[in-house]
């Protein structure tokens, strides 16, 4: 399938004023002001294909914000060439706008003082969507989000939560083709979190809308996108399955164990390779190499008076974590 | 142009505004206090003679409409206007298939309904105690259409043009109140343009502060003869283009900048 989103070489240099603390330095700097140069995208290229959920992936300051700024129309790139939706986005064109949308996880767009529903029939009217088709799209969004009470409420008594439905109801309430999420479950509790991605994969299998996330909850991640594309320092570093990307970084399991006697026996001997990461009581943790795993767990059997034993791979915060402080993949 | 877009912006901007009406009847009374104080001073100083050709009752009656014609275009949206720059408030109005100056005209219209609500009851209650005098001839009634209109455009793309060199100064919102220092003193607030002394009296013939407020006044009033109706109309109009000019470049090299600079 032809790619709806592609970008070449897509560069972002911040001129970003700087001076030094204190009293003498802003008055030097009335005068003379120094300037840094800071890369925040330096050289992205990458192609998404019509329905594809991508997680956009990278510590603070990845140039993560800063590329979907660029991709969605906010930002003028310095250097390289993107296309969506065969526009070139930051041209603005009121066609490309219409056919696109973003959700924010920290700016708002409905009106505190008024309850949702005067919103949404605004973003309506703007968007031109027939009133037939925006009460047909506004009725199955609330739907999927259980969210029939809150539409008469003012915005300004809705929980953060509530006020993130709000804001991908009006994000979609015009079937954008493709759908920019920043952070869209940024200071939500677990439950809600899991809601609005099972919202978001749903949404996505009915409607084929193509989705680029970005999230700093990995679960976001792990729970919608099959691609991660991850950047660091303004680079791309990995393009591809999430599962691929963990097996690279982490050639390792832990064998979770508990022992009936609670330690009272000494460790058993280890092979090479294997290493105790948490010792407590009668209950051990190991990281053990992905291929000595039948191994390593059935001479565990036979030592040691197991009582549970457990293989898992390593939590992906940890893999992301590793990348992040090393800076490769 | 989406004008679809612009009137259901109006109408939800209305319907916050109404939310907090009390807030807007307050900003509107304390708007009303400095020209209600020189109402009185000038009423007084007339006593049972004249001042500068004007009766007591016809300063009266200039004040009043000034309260009145104030209120119509002060265009208060033009103080957030830098705020949504700063606080990144651009990118969700960016976003959107329909031009950010329209939110700035909503409000400005809402603005309009809730304020006059609370303003002419009140303006004819003072009308009551005070006894204006007011003669409107036709011609006078007809030419102060057009003069409000113009005056309230000025007075907003004015504004606005100011308010958008936020998207390099910090606090750009200094310059407003700059304008409106100015407008206090220029447009008819302090005393009629008329009673100005000579060489504020030029100033505020040839900058566009009188255009803003003073003028739609004098018209109504019957202050003006026919040369200086018209010369007020070209003044009114020459100095809108420049605003729109002024805004037009602010507008587009603004835009361009936010989008290099990021928001």
């Amino acid at each position: 399938m032809d790619a709806q989103i592609v970008v070449e070489d897509l560069v972002k240099v911040f001129r970003v004023p700087e001076r030094e603390a204190g009293l003498k330095a802003s008055a030097r700097s009335l005068f003379q002001r120094h300037y840094r140069e800071v890369e925040a995208v330096g050289g992205v290229s990458f192609t998404i294909a019509p329905g594809e959920m991508v997680g956009f992936i990278g510590p603070n300051g990845a140039g993560k914000t800063t590329t979907l700024k660029m991709l969605s129309g906010l930002l003028y790139p310095t250097a390289g060439a993107a296309r969506v939706l065969g526009f070139v986005p930051w041209e603005r064109k009121p066609s490309y706008l219409r056919r696109i949308s973003m959700v924010l996880g920290n700016k708002s767009q409905m009106l505190w003082d008024i309850p949702p529903m005067d919103t949404f029939y605004v973003l309506g009217e703007i968007y031109h969507v027939a009133p037939a088709d925006l009460r047909r799209t506004l009725d199955e969004l609330v739907q999927l989000l259980e969210m029939r009470e809150l539409l008469t409420k003012p915005v300004r008594n809705l929980s953060l939560g509530e006020r993130m439905k709000c804001e991908l109801v009006a994000g979609l309430l015009h079937h954008p083709e493709v759908l920019f999420l920043d952070e869209p479950t940024l200071g939500l509790d677990v439950s809600m979190q899991g809601r609005l991605r099972r919202f978001l994969a749903e949404y996505n299998a009915r409607s084929g809308v193509t989705m680029i996330l970005t999230s700093h909850y990995m679960a976001d991640v792990v729970a919608l996108c099959p691609r991660v594309i991850l950047i660091h320092r303004g680079r791309l570093l990995y393009d591809g399955e999430l599962a691929a990307l963990a097996l690279r970084l982490a050639p390792f399991k832990l064998i979770r164990v508990a022992l009936s006697d609670g330690g009272a026996e000494s460790a058993p001997s280890l092979p090479a390779g294997v290493d105790v990461i948490e010792q407590e009581g009668g209950r051990l943790t190991l990281r053990v190499p992905r291929a000595d795993v039948p191994a390593l767990t059935a001479h565990l059997l036979n030592a040691l008076p197991v009582a549970d034993l457990a293989v898992e791979d390593p939590p992906i915060e940890s893999v992301i974590d590793q990348i992040y402080q090393g800076g490769e993949v | 142009m989406n004008h679809r877009g612009g009137l259901a912006l109006i109408r939800r901007t209305w319907l916050s505004w109404m939310q907090q009406r009390s807030f807007f009847f307050l900003l509107a009374f304390m708007w009303m206090i400095p020209p209600l104080i020189y109402l009185l001073v000038w009423s007084t100083a007339a006593g049972g003679g004249t001042v500068g050709g004007l009766t007591r009752g016809q300063f009266v009656a200039y004040y009043l409409v000034l309260i009145l014609v104030n209120q119509l275009t002060y265009a208060q949206t033009n103080w957030t206007v830098g705020d949504v720059i700063r606080y990144g408030n651009m990118n969700t109005l960016l976003l959107r298939p329909l031009s950010p100056v329209y939110d700035a005209l909503a409000s400005e219209i809402a603005g309009k309904v809730v304020y006059m609500a609370f303003m002419i009851p009140l303006t004819a209650l003072l009308a009551l105690v005070l006894h204006p005098e007011l003669r409107v001839t036709l011609g006078n009634g007809l030419a102060f259409v057009p003069a409000l209109a113009l005056a309230w455009a000025l007075r907003f793309f004015w504004g606005y043009w100011l308010a958008l060199l936020a998207f390099w100064a910090t606090r750009a919102d200094a310059l407003l109140g700059l304008q409106d220092s100015l407008i206090f003193l220029l447009a008819g607030q302090v005393a009629p343009t008329a009673l100005l002394p000579g060489l504020v009296r030029k100033a505020a013939i040839l900058l566009p502060f009188r255009y803003m407020v003073g003028f739609p006044v004098e018209v109504l009033t019957g202050q003006l003869d026919k040369p200086a109706l018209w010369t007020g109309f070209a003044f009114q109009a020459g100095w809108l283009l420049v605003a729109l000019f002024l805004f037009g470049i602010m507008w587009r090299s603004g835009v361009k900048r936010y989008a290099a600079v990021g928001g």
